[in-house]
């Protein structure tokens, strides 16, 4: 391509063996560089007729509309709810229908914490995530020190997120490499007994979701 | 018999150092570019898959694969697919950025 | 294709030496680990990723490996696994739980 490439440096990446870094962040004349690519993408394709730049505007807003609030309600729903926590652990996309909520995945896992378990999700080929619940993933999660690292030393990882996990609890590192989406079922903070669905989704951040974190405390 | 094929993209259990912490904005452009996939990839076009797409930037050599940032990766992707069904040539598409450089340049 | 393993069934993952797109990493070609579901049938993604759609479907399971299995180094308790994905004609019959 005849264009010039742009790539970010921004001072405080990590860097992994080589010379490139974990995380390639561009700088603004790399995010105008790709704002000129897709335009000029999106127009070509919109000569040859195989798109209309109403879709395009239309799918953008359907791909922003999920968040971790999505995620929150089920998980929330689930602490309150013992059967729909069943019926959820046996088939994710069937139990999140229930609440109006669309999995567009093949299929949602959901993987449950206990006093003895704690799970955490990863993918280390890609940046696979359950995009249509919780958005898109966050940075540090397609980062390449985090793809290569959590399969491998899962309680470092764990560490460097500031959750130290006893050697008693068992650790289960999922690697979402194929069809299947995964969610971690956090455990139900103490102290929150009587709590609505609504207040108790706001202890539950997108990083308890993914394995990185326990639910907030119920200060 | 020994494993002889890695993927440069496949690299569970290899080194690296800290996870950075950054929490970056999502772009219009970045949007846009996963829209334009999405709706290609629709039942109605049928014309790059996801697989299609990660076959694309696992294509693409260490060095380029390395240096990209992730939705510059897909659009590179998507763009070598595209050329590869005959959809776009690279000489349309490099005509077109150039075309719509100048104008961001006009501006 | 009918699916060959159920549910604690002890498994090798393959070297098959394919090339083109794959979705079974390295990490885990030769290991052996433990059938925990079989979580459906779907299209190769080997072949979608060059726009075979034909099928057949494959059966996908998911494997769990105990992390002192896969990792010399692991550094962390014996109970700790890791569960990844594996279709089905990456598997043969792996051996008995020593």
């Amino acid at each position: 391509m005849s264009h010039s490439h742009e790539h970010g440096h921004d001072h405080d990446h990590t860097h992994d063996r080589g010379h490139h870094p974990s995380l390639v962040i561009e700088d603004e004349a790399g995010n105008i560089e790709g704002q000129i690519i897709i335009d000029a993408l999106q127009n070509i394709l919109v000569r040859k007729n195989l798109l209309a730049p109403e879709e395009v505007t239309q799918e953008i807003e359907k791909i922003e509309a999920p968040g971790e609030h999505l995620g929150a309600r089920i998980v929330a729903r689930a602490w309150t709810d013992p059967e729909f926590k069943e019926r959820l652990l046996a088939n994710g996309k069937s139990a999140a229908a229930e609440l109006g909520i669309k999995v567009g995945e093949a299929q949602l896992i959901v993987v449950e914490n206990t006093e003895d378990l704690h799970n955490l999700v990863c993918c280390t080929l890609c940046s696979c995530y359950p995009r249509s619940i919780l958005g898109q993933p966050p940075s540090w999660y397609i980062s390449k020190a985090y793809r290569a690292r959590t399969v491998r030393e899962p309680r470092q990882i764990l560490s460097e997120f500031g959750l130290n996990l006893p050697d008693d609890i068992e650790l289960v590192v999922h690697d979402s490499n194929a069809d299947m989406r995964y969610l971690v079922l956090p455990e139900r903070p103490t102290g929150t007994e009587g709590w609505s669905q609504d207040r108790l989704a706001t202890l539950i951040s997108r990083d308890c979701m993914i394995g990185v974190a326990k639910a907030n405390a119920a200060a | 018999m020994v494993e002889t094929t890695r993927g440069y993209h496949d690299i569970g259990g290899n080194p690296a150092g800290p996870v950075p912490k950054d929490e970056l904005p999502w772009l219009h452009w970045e949007k846009q570019v996963e829209a334009v996939r999405n709706l290609l990839g629709d039942g109605t076009r049928r014309i790059i898959s996801l697989d299609e797409l990660r076959r694309g930037f696992e294509s693409f050599g260490i060095e380029k694969y390395s240096s990209l940032s992730f939705y510059r990766r897909r659009v590179e992707a998507m763009i070598d697919i595209l050329i590869e069904k005959e959809v776009i040539t690279r000489a349309e598409i490099e005509a077109e950025i150039e075309t719509v450089r100048a104008r961001w340049k006009n501006v | 294709m009918k699916s060959r393993f159920q549910t604690s069934d002890r498994v090798r993952v393959l070297h098959l030496g394919k090339t083109g797109h794959i979705r079974t990493p390295f990490y885990v070609r030769g290991k052996v680990g433990t059938v925990s579901e079989l979580c459906g049938y779907f299209l190769n993604p080997e072949d979608l990723a060059v726009g075979k759609t034909a099928g057949p479907v494959v059966p996908l399971y998911r494997v769990s490996f105990r992390q002192t299995d896969l990792w010399p180094d692991y550094q962390g308790p014996a109970h700790d696994t890791l569960c990844i994905e594996i279709y089905d004609h990456w598997l043969t019959e792996g051996q008995e739980a020593s």
